[in-house]
């Protein structure tokens, strides 16, 4: 496996990291009025290549957050409790934006090295024509 | 100039070099979320190829340290990266950094590739098929 090759799989592995990452943010968003819903957080876990050089990033075991569900006071509500209250999500909207702004910065980031490593072997491709 | 081909050597071992450095920066870039990741880095160009030794491989000459400039052939003011703090996941990769490496990178491995054309033209011209 070539440089290029190395660096446009590591660029590859760290796009689909933070798609995923984006996938789940989505997720937790959808979910922020669900009655019960625990936030999922996911975690980068860096591999260790075959090589034993570069190491790919991967999305590790995906977690749900524990903190206590927010109390919404609400006493129509079919879930609501004796003092009229129900537990909702946990979903922090703020969170949940800045995260997936850096994902996206991350994801740009991730996007422009593979463009650029493209570009490098296809200026190496260019010097065989003539 | 014609037996052993050192500019074409050069440029190619220039070229190799920028395609190493940039798997190494897509690797930083990919893993810029992982928590305890710290960023790496290849030898400089000029250390990774005069450090070849073998006879033939198109080690630069020079004189000894301190022949023409006293400061030892070095440049008055090194260049220094500053130290990076890490994240609070203890994550110590710094986007911003990343890209400047990653134009480093590009503008050497362009340049690797305009010697080894221009050389090539050269060769042609010598062969009288300009």
């Amino acid at each position: 496996m070539n440089e290029f090759t190395k660096a446009l799989t590591v660029s590859a592995s760290g796009l689909k990291a933070q798609a995923t990452r984006i996938r789940h943010l989505a997720e937790n968003i959808s979910n922020a009025d669900t009655p019960g819903y625990r936030r999922k957080t996911v975690s980068f876990e860096s591999e260790v290549g075959r090589d034993g050089r570069i190491s790919e990033v991967q999305i590790g075991n995906l977690h749900l957050d524990q903190s206590p569900l927010n109390r919404v006071f609400d006493p129509s509500h079919p879930l609501a409790d004796g003092s009229g209250h129900y537990e909702s999500s946990n979903v922090n909207m703020m969170i949940e934006i800045a995260d997936a702004r850096e994902a996206q910065r991350s994801y740009e980031a991730n996007l422009k090295m593979f463009d650029q490593a493209r570009q490098m072997s296809s200026s190496l491709m260019e010097l065989l024509r003539r | 100039m014609f037996k052993s081909l050192d500019v074409f050597k050069m440029s190619h071992a220039m070229a190799v070099h920028a395609g190493t450095r940039q798997a190494a920066i897509s690797q930083n870039v990919a893993n810029a979320d992982t928590p305890g990741y710290r960023a790496q880095d290849v030898t400089p160009f000029a250390q990774f190829y005069n450090a070849d030794d073998t006879p033939g491989s198109g080690r630069l000459k020079a004189t000894r340290a301190g022949h023409i400039d006293a400061l030892g052939g070095q440049l008055g003011g090194q260049e220094r990266r500053p130290e990076q703090i890490p994240d609070p996941n203890d994550n110590a990769v710094s986007l911003e950094l990343e890209m400047v490496k990653a134009v480093e990178v590009k503008r050497q491995h362009d340049r690797a590739v305009a010697v080894y054309k221009s050389h090539l033209g050269l060769l042609r011209t010598a062969l009288g098929r300009g």
